[in-house]
């Protein structure tokens, strides 16, 4: 993922001095990977982490923000340590890991004041710290070296709460103001009760109401949680009620937060994307399949078993310009398959192109076989003539192949997984991404075509990707595009597909259906016609030495996936949430 | 006895997780063929030893490989100054004078070559040597055991149905923070403190399974890191050298990982 990182205008904005981008300058994108697995190593947390973009209008996002499982990381950089460069980001995503580790409902906001709000977060955030430090001890090294407030210094609101974040946190620390004493007394005194979130309420309350007594002022618009790792707590509350005052100040990360909760459906996804950017540099189309846009491009006859013969030119393959849409959504599916494809990465090292094959009894070679030569041996003594092949020698066997992946997206499709809230149709684009993921790796030429049909003279097929393309952003939001609807006509679409595959100069091809359901269309009332058309085209593919493997996810579909592909052709997916996992498993031993 | 070198005569250290000795002991009673599954590096061929040890019988293993072929597990005719001369492989050594055999990551050989274990492996009790025309009967003191980590690669490579049902399995995993940091501080010699430290280190680094490692520290290498710490290394740098870098090649789950020891530390 890349995300423009606000790096070069934050030295204005921050109005922090000279810092500049220097050559070793460290951003959140590149400890990205690393910051991912200390939350999951540490907690067995894995939030989605996105680099906080700018937005055109707002303030510059300064702090941190999250909200559940989704973690915004703005440019801390200018606010790092000089000695350690990024070491910020692992104090401030380690300060999110507590925080939701020790996480409660949302406060209502009510009728506290801004002032009291923040101090109530400040109290929080030292609460999440200290538990947070009982099971790491190491974390207070990571944490403490950024407090940096020192005692006398103007006793404004901002610097009294720094003040006191440092005396939470800096058992060595002294400072003589009666207020930040007063805090750490009565934070050090419910040091039993720390496990109950309401103590920062109470706790905060109080020191609320202290410093409005001590009539210091506090503005909620330029403040700004300090030190710097911790984030900006909006995850903390519920703004519900929040007064426009309030509201406006952490206006930035609510807003987006609200954005990502709707996000489960696609449309608000693409429309949150376009808030993103800011432009509509990427315009999410959302277009119906019903769009007559199709283009016919090519007759293939049909089989009818009771004829025994084909009838010519009987269907039509009407090619339908696939619709792009956002990928936010396929990301986040992925997301939740993130081992899966560290393990399809390890699958692939070991499958990898060219691996040396040791070839045994050749007749020359770079050493001798020492079986051969003792059989050799012992033929001779023997007084037979022996088998001169007493060499053996090192082959790269390269792999081969060519591989189209054929979609069924039909009706079916969009019927909800049990007990998930996924469709079929999205776990088949989760699968089909993640075997992309794997094949480009592997380099093995491929192309990811759907079908769905309307009647004979309607078989849509779209083009997701083809051989020649590479699999990028333009094939993932095709992917993410692709909607499910009407028939599964599929020995139409495995007659297209062949005449795709066919022209691929491999040893060996392959065809990769995916599909949810026995062939149906509504023009055909007899059931068994379509399985016996589909069981002739897969024959008719066979004869070109093209392969066909199907994947089923109808757990009910075994006799007829049998009879159209062959017992060894076909595999059953019984858990259509382990498809993903499954299908370049699948693949890769298809192919190995 | 011919097997004298294969005897182990000091007990090797086991600590039980459950009651897998029993379990095997009794399985041993009537020589059932055994698997032992579990994740490298938690204690299964320990676990053997051990149990050999116990039982008295000598332990013949056999590191299995990708190159293994049927004749290294049998035996072969090699050539001497008078002709041929038959040498048993280390399986038929076991069957004839009844050892156990332990074929250690048997997925790793190819499964034509697993399949002379068949016969073995079920009432015959047999180990025909087809080249020598012989049938060899299994002593009554021999039992097959194999291991096996059905991590990642069981999906290219695993046991074939027919040899898998033949065995009883006993599953390891890494014991319980307790058994474990009793383990780590009896092998490496250190205090129970730090030995806590590292069982955690172990077990937060195990949360990486699957994203990003393919197996977290095991407990192998949490003793290996203990001992350079007995030795007077800075835990640090012990569980850097022992841990991190031959854990992983990538910079930033190694980056991840030094952070995590920071944080248990």
């Amino acid at each position: 993922m890349m995300v423009a990182l606000p790096s070069e205008i934050a030295p204005a904005k921050g109005l922090r001095g000279a810092a500049t981008l220097s050559t070793d300058d460290f951003s959140f994108v590149d400890a990205e990977r690393g910051l991912k697995a200390y939350l999951m190593a540490l907690w067995r947390l894995h939030p989605i982490l996105r680099g906080a973009a700018t937005q055109p209008g707002y303030p510059l996002p300064r702090r941190v923000s999250f909200d559940g499982g989704y973690v915004r990381v703005p440019d801390l950089q200018t606010d790092s340590h000089p000695d350690r460069p990024g070491s910020i980001y692992w104090a401030a995503l380690a300060h999110v890991a507590a925080h939701l580790s020790h996480a409660r409902q949302r406060w209502q906001t009510g009728t506290l004041k801004p002032l009291q709000i923040a101090l109530v977060s400040l109290i929080e955030d030292a609460r999440v710290e200290a538990l947070a430090i009982r099971e790491y001890p190491g974390l207070h090294r990571l944490w403490a070296p950024h407090h940096t407030a020192q005692p006398g210094s103007a006793a404004t609101a901002e610097i009294l709460m720094a003040r006191l974040s440092r005396a939470l946190i800096d058992p060595a620390y002294r400072d003589d103001d009666p207020w930040v004493q007063k805090g750490r007394t009565m934070f050090f005194d419910h040091r039993l009760q720390w496990e109950q979130p309401a103590i920062s309420r109470d706790i905060g309350g109080l020191l609320g109401n202290d410093l409005g007594q001590m009539r210091i002022q506090f503005n909620a618009k330029t403040y700004v949680v300090e030190p710097a790792y911790r984030d900006d707590n909006a995850g903390l509350w519920d703004w519900e009620d929040a007064s426009p005052q309030q509201a406006d100040e952490s206006d930035v990360p609510i807003e987006s937060f609200r954005m990502v909760r709707q996000e489960n459906d696609e449309q608000s996804a693409s429309s949150r994307r376009r808030d993103e950017s800011g432009t509509s540099a990427v315009p999410a189309r959302e277009r119906p399949v019903a769009a007559d846009a199709g283009i016919p491009i090519a007759h293939y006859p049909e089989w009818d078993y009771l004829l025994g013969r084909a009838r010519p030119d009987w269907t039509t393959i009407l090619e339908f310009e696939t619709p792009r849409a956002s990928t936010v959504g396929l990301e986040r599916l992925l997301h939740d398959y993130a081992d899966v494809e560290q393990r399809i990465v390890k699958l692939i090292r070991s499958a990898r192109v060219a691996r040396p094959v040791r070839m045994r009894r050749r007749a020359e070679g770079e050493r001798l076989d020492l079986e051969a030569c003792i059989r050799a041996a012992i033929d001779c003594r023997l007084g037979l003539s022996p088998d001169p092949r007493v060499y053996e020698t090192s082959e790269m066997r390269d792999r081969d192949l060519a591989v189209l992946v054929l979609l069924d997206i039909s009706e079916s499709t969009k019927e909800f997984v049990r007990n998930t809230t996924t469709t079929v149709l999205s776990m088949e684009r989760a699968a089909t991404a993640l075997l992309a993921a794997a094949l480009e790796a592997l380099g093995d030429p491929f192309a990811i075509h759907a079908f769905c049909s309307n009647g004979r003279n309607e078989v849509r097929y779209y083009r997701i990707k083809d051989f020649h393309q590479p699999y990028g952003a333009l094939a993932a939001e095709r992917l993410a595009g692709l909607r499910g609807g009407l028939s599964t006509r599929m020995g139409a679409a495995l007659r297209h597909a062949r005449s795709e595959i066919r022209t691929q100069p491999f040893h060996r091809r392959l065809v990769l259906i995916v599909t949810d359901g026995e062939p149906s269309d509504v023009d055909v009332p007899d059931r068994k016609h379509l399985v016996e058309d589909a069981r002739r085209a897969v024959q008719e593919l066979g004869h070109d030495g093209i392969d066909v493997f199907c994947v089923g996810l109808d757990s009910g579909g075994d006799s007829y996936l049998t009879r159209i592909f062959g017992r060894r052709n076909a595999v059953q997916i019984d858990q259509i949430t382990t498809l993903p996992e499954k299908l370049p498993a699948i693949y890769l031993r298809l192919t190995t | 006895m011919q097997l004298e070198a294969y005897l182990i005569t000091q007990e090797p250290y086991y600590r039980p997780i459950g009651d897998e000795v029993a379990l095997f002991e009794a399985a041993y009673a009537r020589r059932m063929p055994m698997m032992l599954k579990g994740p490298t590096g938690c204690g299964k061929t320990r676990f053997i030893e051990h149990l050999a040890w116990r039982l008295k019988r000598p332990l013949i293993t056999v590191a299995c490989h990708e190159d293994m072929t049927a004749s290294d597990l049998v035996g072969r005719f090699l050539l001497d100054a008078s002709g041929t001369v038959w040498h048993d492989g280390p399986l038929t050594l076991a069957v004839r004078h009844g050892a156990i055999c332990y074929l250690d990551e048997i997925v790793e050989a190819r499964q034509d070559t697993t399949v002379v274990i068949h016969p073995l492996t079920d009432d015959r009790r047999i180990l025909p040597l087809e080249k020598r025309n012989e049938i060899v009967r299994a002593h009554a003191d021999f039992q097959l055991v194999i291991s096996y980590n059905p991590g990642y690669q069981s999906v290219l490579k695993d046991l074939k149905e027919s040899t898998k049902q033949r065995f009883g399995g006993i599953e390891f995993r890494y014991p319980d923070t307790e058994i474990e940091t009793e383990i780590v501080a009896h092998e490496a010699g250190i205090g129970r403190a730090v030995a806590e430290k590292l069982v955690k280190i172990g077990q937060r680094s195990r949360n990486l399974k699957g994203h990003g490692l393919d197996e977290g520290a095991s407990t192998r290498m949490l003793i290996q890191a203990g001992r350079l710490i007995a030795e007077g290394v800075a835990l640090g740098s012990a569980c850097e050298v022992a841990l991190v870098l031959p854990i992983t090649d990538d910079a930033d789950i190694r980056g991840a990982l030094s952070q995590t020891i920071a944080a248990c530390a």
